[in-house]
């Protein structure tokens, strides 16, 4: 139907008609009148031009919604079509490009639609028109088909959060009685979401489809189908990589949860997806991936928690080490967990060393004094859980520190010597700059050694050192390296 | 030292450490306390001491500061009584005192930082006021012979006279062995030297060295130490230890700390506790075969992968369709507004 120009809406028409007062015989007809005028369209840009036509459309809709909503045996067949009709119209449209170039969505104010006055009425109509109990999916099919689908999906990019809330409803609802569009649904979304994550990094309804997603995961049969499962891995997964995760991270958690709740064999591939995106660079991210994690493993069964804990507890000693105080404190917070605490004390041998590290470092360097509260609870925690083990790390973390605290001691040490030997031997650099040379060599080999190389390198650049510095014009030096090179074992 | 001037000096230290005991009455009145509000129970005691422990370690006291710290509230509590709301401030007084003799300046905790870590509700001071009654009260003997100085002095004995090089008690074990033992009151009205030697007894005999067993028969001996106290103390000590060694976990009460976030980490724990808003939506057996309505859309290129689960899986085990659907049945029912 085409738009007629506004100025030809002839009010008069229906003025005084109102639907639900009309004689049972006449409802029909008028119905239909109602609908087809309805079709026209109005520009809301202007807001004084058509004022009373506008209201008459908003009145006339009113009317349509409480008739669909409150009377049985409305819904005959002939009236379908013009139903649809009616709701294509209004509703499919090429969104307008967003006002804002550079539209932010955590950050700025949405551009609303402009006619929904008109339009949340018409959308209203439509979800009551799907939820009467009269409805007929089988007749309804005609009309509600895969084009009819795919135009909607493309309004969930709309700018206007009340448009998307709708929508999300709709799809919802026609998800749930249009069994014959399930799998094209699916496999739209899944493009929409692919297209989302590696080509364009914008749409704004993922929250919504990610809304309906979990109330179809939370209704899939076990087994869980291939498909699903590849979903979860090549869909789901990598959309926690998206730039703007914020804004659907909750929906996201919840359906990466409700699949683990269906088939718990999928716990280790997911976490291991999730540790390999885990975000390096972006701590407001990071707090987000540690909320889901401590959200799988409140529903985490024991024997699946043993194959993954070690990955897992690497990246948590990490996260508890971060200097961005809430991303160490969230990590810390697990602890506060009492399924989680039963988990770990159950493989404490294991966790332990992992996290003892970390935990004891941050306790004496750690800037932010909240964090070394947490700490302390922490460490008393896991102390009260295996005294022996926790003794036992103590001692050698603290024999490690000290033989770390030596070999710079006798680096500097070293270090020193080799000033004072350059200082004295002012004079030799005129007679022999050839032996001199020979040390610096040794000095940027040992730089070198201690920057990129462990300890055994080291020794032995100190031994090489001492090798070549056998020169008789060089006691000194000599004498200084052989004397440093068994402390140095 | 050489042997004969750490025997001397064992002597010594075993005429003296007598004065340092805590008094026997007040241990056992605590010890027959049964829990409550007026009174220090041996329960509240050894949690108190637990916790001594777990700052000690936090902030890297060592061993002497602990166990000095233990002998001092041990000291104080068997001559006074005190409420139990006290017990946080004795404590960490002791512990405070206890690190002032025994660390380097520099290592010290500040007060604040002890009472902030250590959770306590009590003022910086209050807390030097509490030392100043402590101190009094022990006449300001803040330095004492404890069990760990006995360790020390056997351990030394046993590396002089120990012929066989290969065997050498592990002396941190032995620390963190007594410090076990510490958190049980009943310890405490031990003598030092006796403990020790238990201590060292249940080493040498799990290390299984006859020479070992020779030096501290004659240490015993030389301090003339009676069997029977010895004994006693013996199969109290291995009761303890074995408690301490075994790999049951001890359901840690963590109910007891507090744990403090910042208000923007506390806002986002409780954000994805939500309730989804959108009844389940059952799959059916039915979804996959509906190709009349799909395939045409199904055979695209590239895409196949993700949607070609037609065939095996739909024909597998589910659970029974009238299960499932019952309950969502209900949910859909509901009528919701959009």
């Amino acid at each position: 139907m085409e738009e007629s120009h506004s100025a030809a809406f002839k009010p008069a028409i229906i003025e005084g008609s109102i639907l639900l007062d009309a004689p049972s015989t006449e409802q029909q007809e008028l119905f239909t009148q109602k609908l087809q005028q309805c079709c026209m369209l109005f520009d809301f840009f202007d807001s004084v031009i058509d004022l009373k036509s506008k209201e008459i459309k908003r009145a006339t809709l009113n009317e349509l919604v409480d008739y669909v909503s409150t009377n049985r045996g409305v819904l005959v067949e002939s009236t379908y079509p013009e139903i649809t009709n009616m709701i294509c119209t209004n509703i499919f449209r090429t969104l307008p490009p967003s006002e804002n170039p550079d539209f932010d969505p955590e950050e700025d104010e949405p551009t609303l639609e402009a006619s929904w006055p008109h339009m949340h009425l018409v959308y209203e109509f439509l979800l009551r028109f799907l939820e009467n109990p009269d409805f007929q999916p089988s007749i309804a099919k005609r009309y509600i088909d895969q084009k009819f689908v795919l135009q909607l999906l493309e309004l969930f990019d709309s700018e206007d959060p009340r448009e998307r809330d709708f929508l999300k409803t709709i799809l919802h609802r026609i998800y749930g009685k249009f069994l014959g569009l399930r799998a094209f649904i699916r496999k739209q979304i899944n493009n929409i979401f692919l297209r989302f994550i590696y080509e364009t990094e914008h749409f704004n309804g993922v929250a919504e489809l990610l809304e309906i997603l979990g109330s179809i995961i939370n209704g899939f049969a076990l087994p869980l189908k291939a498909e699903h499962k590849q979903f979860l891995m090549k869909v789901l997964i990598p959309l926690h990589t998206a730039k703007g995760l914020a804004l659907f991270h909750a929906q996201l958690a919840y359906c990466v949860v409700q699949f683990l709740e269906k088939d718990p064999t999928l716990t280790e591939p997911v976490i291991r997806g999730l540790l390999k995106f885990w975000p390096k660079t972006c701590s407001q991210k990071e707090v987000m991936f540690l909320g889901e994690i401590e959200e799988i493993l409140d529903v985490i069964e024991p024997t699946q928690f043993k194959k993954i804990q070690e990955p897992l507890f690497k990246q948590i000693s990490k996260c508890v080490a971060n200097p961005h105080f809430q991303v160490a404190e969230r990590a810390l917070y697990f602890w506060n967990n009492e399924y989680i605490l039963s988990l770990i004390e159950e493989n404490i041998d294991k966790i332990l060393p992992i996290m003892f590290g970390s935990l004891y470092r941050i306790s004496k360097e750690h800037w932010n004094p909240t964090i070394v509260a947490l700490v302390y609870n922490v460490l008393k925690t896991l102390m009260e859980m295996n005294c022996t083990l926790f003794d036992e790390l103590t001692s050698s973390y603290k024999a490690d520190r000290q033989r770390e605290k030596k070999k710079e001691q006798e680096r500097d040490e070293l270090w020193k010597k080799l000033d004072e030997l350059r200082l004295s031997d002012t004079t030799l650099v005129q007679n022999n700059s050839h032996g001199l040379l020979s040390v610096q060599n040794n000095n940027n080999n040992n730089n070198n050694s201690n920057n990129n190389n462990n300890n055994d390198n080291q020794d032995k650049s100190i031994d090489s050192a001492a090798a070549v510095t056998t020169d008789d014009k060089e006691p000194d030096v000599s004498v200084a390296a052989s004397e440093s090179t068994p402390c140095a074992k | 030292m050489d042997a004969f001037k750490l025997m001397k000096e064992l002597r010594v230290n075993y005429e003296q450490e007598v004065q340092y005991l805590p008094k026997e009455t007040g241990l056992s009145l605590i010890e027959s306390t049964t829990q409550d509000d007026s009174r220090i129970s041996a329960k509240c005691r050894d949690a108190k001491v637990e916790d001594l422990w777990s700052l000690t370690s936090f902030f890297g006291y060592s061993t002497q500061t602990f166990v000095l710290a233990v002998n001092l509230l041990d000291r104080f509590l068997a001559m006074m009584r005190i409420q139990p709301k006290h017990l946080s401030c004795v404590s960490l007084s002791c512990l405070h005192m206890a690190a002032k003799v025994t660390e380097e300046e520099c290592n010290l905790t500040p007060t604040d930082e002890l009472i902030r870590i250590g959770q306590c509700r009590f003022t910086v001071s209050d807390l030097s006021r509490m030392e100043k009654i402590v101190a009094e009260k022990l006449n300001f003997k803040s330095k004492a012979i404890t069990a760990l100085t006995f360790l020390h002095l056997y351990h030394q004995i046993t590396l002089t006279h120990s012929t066989d090089r290969k065997e050498k008690l592990n002396l941190e074990k032995l620390e963190a062995q007594l410090k076990a033992c510490l958190c049980r009151i009943s310890f405490s009205k031990a003598k030092p030297s006796v403990l020790a030697l238990s201590l060292l007894r249940q080493e040498i005999e799990a290390v299984q060295s006859e020479d070992m067993l020779e030096i501290a028969s004659h240490i015993q001996r030389h301090l003339k130490i009676a069997d029977g106290e010895l004994l006693l103390w013996s199969e109290r000590v291995a009761q303890c230890l074995s408690d301490y060694a075994s790999p049951e976990c001890s359901k840690p009460n963590h109910r007891k700390l507090q744990w403090i976030v910042s208000r923007r980490t506390a806002q986002n724990l409780h954000t994805y506790r939500s309730v989804p808003e959108l009844p389940t939506i059952p799959e059916g057996c039915w979804d996959e075969s509906e190709s009349e309505d799909s395939c045409e859309d199904m055979m695209s290129s590239g895409e196949e992968s993700l949607s070609s689960s037609l065939g095996s899986d739909a024909e597998g085990p589910f659970f029974p369709l009238h299960f499932r659907c019952q309950k969502h049945r209900q949910h859909l029912r509901q009528h919701l507004h959009a």
